[in-house]
């Protein structure tokens, strides 16, 4: 289809605006830019036919199945787009006096004790705006707090080699040296390793309980104590809380700071790549540096206070609001028991699908999965020559998105599904027909399903051309 | 209580039995037991109708003012409904990042048509397909700019104080130096500037307009931070930049901003959306997703994510920056604003903006404040008074006006956009007139 520039016409409007009822004022013409920016010019009929057009090559959970490991999506409520849109949350100024906005106050201090309780910590920061963004935050926390104790010598953060990229990724930003130790065979964190890399200079340890690998971390207790032992802090990387919500919380396994994605496990949609929304909790000794402002309930109504020993800000105003809304409105919905049951339903569908699949598409033996599993699609390529790649192609041309692919990179051929608690049974076992019978396809046609897939916007795109001359901006021919 | 699940309990126990277990407990079995918890202590789930009560009774514990004199990162302009509407569709709502290009087109295409406007309305030549806020993007660019020997980060204090905040927190665990020069008449000075920058220079930021609404003379800055081989890095208001010089007019490397003003509501400061764009020179330093275009092997266009060995999810702790999810549906809203608009459209806003300002100031005057600088302005400005900020603040919120945002004692930074009329703004200028 055509780009919203190449239907572009000059002299077309589209939107327009109140002519001002004041005299013109000018800017001196030394700052004016030597001609408008090219933007589209489109009528309105233009404007919506390109945006619905595009809606329709776009799949999001409403389109279908969508077992994304590791990306929780599930359903997005229709009531929280609409409380969210609601004036009195849209039109607010951030900086408005604090007694004429006591509501948003409320939804953060509400929401804040509520993620507080699900996890198990003593306080939240709900501020940083994306998953990522909280484990850097996180990691500043506990740079802060091993500095207050004047311990200078914890430089190093240990990730397990299954952890989400991430996870490294943003202790190197917040200035720390990466450890990395391996799994186990039973694909759990090898406390032998483990015990060979802390010392007194271990700062952290970042772990996501279940692992990546959808496998609840047995030795958990154990891990918790050779990591404090050495005077080092445990981190909870949140993503996969979806699958314990309810049933066991990080802050009663030991874990001293985490961060939680209400763009997955609660349910605020993920907007085709975002806003997400990355709230951080700590035990107490910790809550001095949670960033600036942070939300406090008096007598009077709510304040936001600002503490001296926070690590400061790190992202405008007080994060994604609208955000806040949306996974507030949803976990007044489920209550206590509704959370416990998103949880279990969870678990429950990621096994049946496992049960159902795992003769074909093989998995970590002799134990339930949590809320996703990996399969390995190895024996697979090495028989047919179709890869775990090819498999999620076909899967498109059925009309289900795939699951993550090549991730953890433990893991050969990786496909991680993540069907979540709001699929229902007939949607699993039509996805689980057509697993089986894409599985003898590729026994059947190997060659048809490496060029898959055959019935999707386009075919395989090319990626490397895409990456060697790069073409990131429309430029007119 | 309302649950999103879709299984009935005939289903459920189907489904145990298929998997073998008695019930879901047993699929919790690795937990140890003594670690489980009872029961969270939260309220009892409530159904849909009284969700909807309990929120919008919140919603309505805050003040929504008819007229908004308030700006200093945060702008109430008009928001177009086809904006509105078309946003709402589901499609784009409910998406996730789009790894898997063949069923996710349309969110890239709209990530490129959004990178292609951020590039003509700054000039520049690549943009990211967001990152999480302005203060946010500063941060980021602040990391792209900073090298071995260079790890000074020049800025002046008439930045917004939460961009600052922000830059600060990201510098002080690399080892980077924020500077912040003391700004003369409001703006930034080429003076001082000059004394201040060195070899260890790794860029020098300014925000156009300022955080006091005053324009900058952008491009001598940026001739004085490249003279010094230090890279220039400027943060827009990207409603202005229908008007101003763009940042690549004024030499600048990287340019970055938010792009809340461009169609998202105020939202109590967020979701808004960080935009970056940047010199080719600079692009594979640049964090975050970048849609490009290629083809299928049919040679049919198609948009993919590219240029991925910068990310996190490849490269792990050698990344440039370890964002993962951004604001994409922000940034889809932003570009659907700027194509709704276009050009013209942009344009009027801005001068409308303009021109009501520049008629407050006029009145504010008249009744008594006085413009602290006198450099050109945008749509902000700063006003100095003997009446003290807080009672002609009082006095418009009586009369359900937000009145601009207080500096100090005596100061008030004052906003003005094309949501203003003239007798919005006579009535606001009547009121801190009778102010005592």
């Amino acid at each position: 289809m055509n780009l919203i520039f190449e239907i572009s016409e000059k002299g077309k409007r589209c939107a327009t605006i109140r002519t001002p009822d004041v005299k013109a004022a000018k800017i001196n013409k030394k700052y004016l830019r030597a001609e408008k920016p090219e933007l589209p010019e489109v009528s309105e009929v233009d404007f919506s036919r390109h945006y619905t057009a595009l809606s329709r090559r776009a799949f999001g959970v409403d389109n279908g199945f969508y077992p994304l490991g590791s990306c929780t999506m599930k359903y997005n409520p229709k009531i929280n787009e609409e409380v969210a849109a609601l004036e009195g949350f849209t039109r607010i100024h951030p900086l408005q006096d604090v007694k004429t906005v006591q509501g948003a106050l409320e939804v953060m201090d509400t929401l804040s004790c509520s993620l507080a309780e699900i996890t198990g910590m003593d306080a939240v920061t709900l501020q940083p705006n994306a998953g990522a963004h909280g484990e850097y935050t996180g990691l500043l926390l506990i740079a802060a707090y091993h500095a207050a104790r004047k311990d200078f010598k914890r430089t190093k953060v240990i990730v397990p080699d299954s952890a989400h990229g991430t996870n490294p990724a943003s202790a190197v930003m917040a200035g720390f040296e990466i450890i990395n130790v391996p799994s186990d065979e039973k694909k759990g964190v090898d406390l032998k390793a483990l015990k060979a890399v802390v010392g007194d200079d271990t700062a952290a340890l970042m772990l996501t309980n279940p692992t990546t690998l959808g496998l609840f971390e047995k030795n958990i207790k154990e891990i918790s104590k050779i990591i404090h032992n050495a005077g080092g802090l445990l981190y909870y990387d949140g993503a996969n809380l979806n699958a314990v919500m309810g049933v066991v919380r990080p802050g009663d396994m030991g874990f001293d700071v985490v961060h939680l994605n209400l763009h997955k496990t609660f349910s605020t949609p993920h907007g085709g790549g975002g806003p997400g929304s990355g709230p951080v909790g700590c035990k107490k000794e910790l809550a001095q540096f949670l960033p600036n402002p942070r939300v406090e309930k008096t007598e009077k109504g709510y304040k936001f206070v600002n503490g001296a020993k926070s690590i400061g800000k790190v992202a405008s105003f007080y994060g994604n609001f609208g955000v806040y809304v949306r996974a507030l409105a949803y976990i007044v919905a489920l209550g206590a028991e509704g959370i416990k049951a998103a949880a279990q339903h969870a678990v429950l569908n990621a096994n049946y699908l496992k049960v159902n699949i795992e003769d074909l598409y093989p998995t970590e033996k002799g134990r339930h999965c949590m809320h996703e599993f990996v399969v390995s699609m190895q024996e697979l390529k090495d028989k047919t020559g179709v890869s775990a790649m090819e498999i999620a192609k076909t899967m498109i041309d059925r009309g289900y998105h795939p699951p993550t692919m090549y991730f953890p990179l433990i893991i050969h051929e990786a496909l991680m599904f993540e069907p979540t608690e709001t699929e229902n049974k007939r949607t699993l076992d039509e996805v689980i027909a057509a697993l089986r019978e894409i599985y003898e396809e590729a026994f059947k046609d190997p060659e048809y399903m490496k060029s898959a897939p055959h019935h999707a916007q386009i075919g395989r795109p090319d990626e490397v051309k895409a990456a060697r001359q790069p073409v990131v901006r429309y430029v007119k021919q | 209580m309302s649950d999103y699940l879709s299984t009935t309990e005939r289903e459920t126990r189907e489904m145990l039995d298929k998997i073998g277990v008695k019930s879901i407990e047993e699929l919790f079995e690795d937990i140890p037991a003594d670690m489980k918890l009872k029961k969270l202590n939260l309220p009892e789930g409530k159904s849909q109708q009284e969700t909807m009560e309990i929120m919008t009774a919140l919603s309505k514990k805050n003040k929504v003012y008819d007229v908004i004199l308030r700006g200093a990162g945060s702008y109430d302009h008009y928001i177009p409904s086809m904006v509105k509407n078309l946003s709402s569709r589901s499609e784009f709502i409910t998406a996730y990042t789009p790894y898997q290009a063949e069923m996710s087109q349309g969110i890239l295409q709209a990530i490129f048509e959004y990178q292609s406007m951020i590039c003509n309305l700054t000039g520049m030549d690549v943009s990211n397909a967001s990152v999480y806020n302005g203060a946010n993007a500063a941060a980021e660019a602040m990391l792209m700019c900073c090298e071995k020997n260079r790890k000074t980060f020049v800025t002046f204090n008439n930045i917004r104080p939460d961009t600052l905040k922000v830059l600060n927190t990201y510098a002080h665990r690399r080892g980077i130096t924020v500077k912040v020069i003391d700004a003369v008449k409001g703006v930034s000075d080429i003076a001082s500037l000059k004394k201040e920058l060195n070899d260890t220079s790794a860029c020098v930021y300014i925000e156009q307009p300022n955080y006091f609404g005053l324009i900058e003379d952008a491009e001598e800055i940026g001739k004085a931070a490249h003279e010094a081989g230090a890279k220039f890095v400027m943060g827009c208001n990207p409603i202005a930049l229908a008007l101003l010089k763009s940042p690549a007019e004024c030499g600048a490397d990287i340019a970055v901003g938010d792009a809340q003003p461009l169609g998202l509501p105020m939202s109590f400061g967020g979701p808004y959306v960080g935009f970056m764009a940047c010199t080719t020179k600079e692009m594979r330093k640049m964090p975050g997703r970048i849609v490009g275009e290629t083809t299928d092997h049919d040679g049919n266009r198609a948009y993919v994510l590219t240029l991925q060995a910068r990310e996190q999810h490849i490269r792990r702790e050698k990344a440039f920056s370890n964002i993962c999810s951004n604001q994409a549906y922000c940034a889809l809203v932003a570009s659907m604003y700027m194509s709704a608009m276009g050009p013209e459209g942009m344009a009027e806003v801005a001068n409308a903006c303009v021109s009501y300002a520049h008629y407050l100031a006029e009145g504010l005057e008249s009744a008594g404040l006085k413009l602290k600088y006198r450099g050109d302005f945008f749509h902000e400005f700063v006003t100095e008074c003997d009446k003290p900020a807080d009672k002609i603040i009082k006095a418009l919120d009586k009369a359900g006006i937000l009145g601009g945002l207080k500096l100090s004692a005596n100061e008030i930074l004052w906003c003005a956009t094309e949501t203003l009329s003239k007798a919005d703004i006579d009535r606001a200028v009547e009121v801190v007139r009778r102010v005592k």
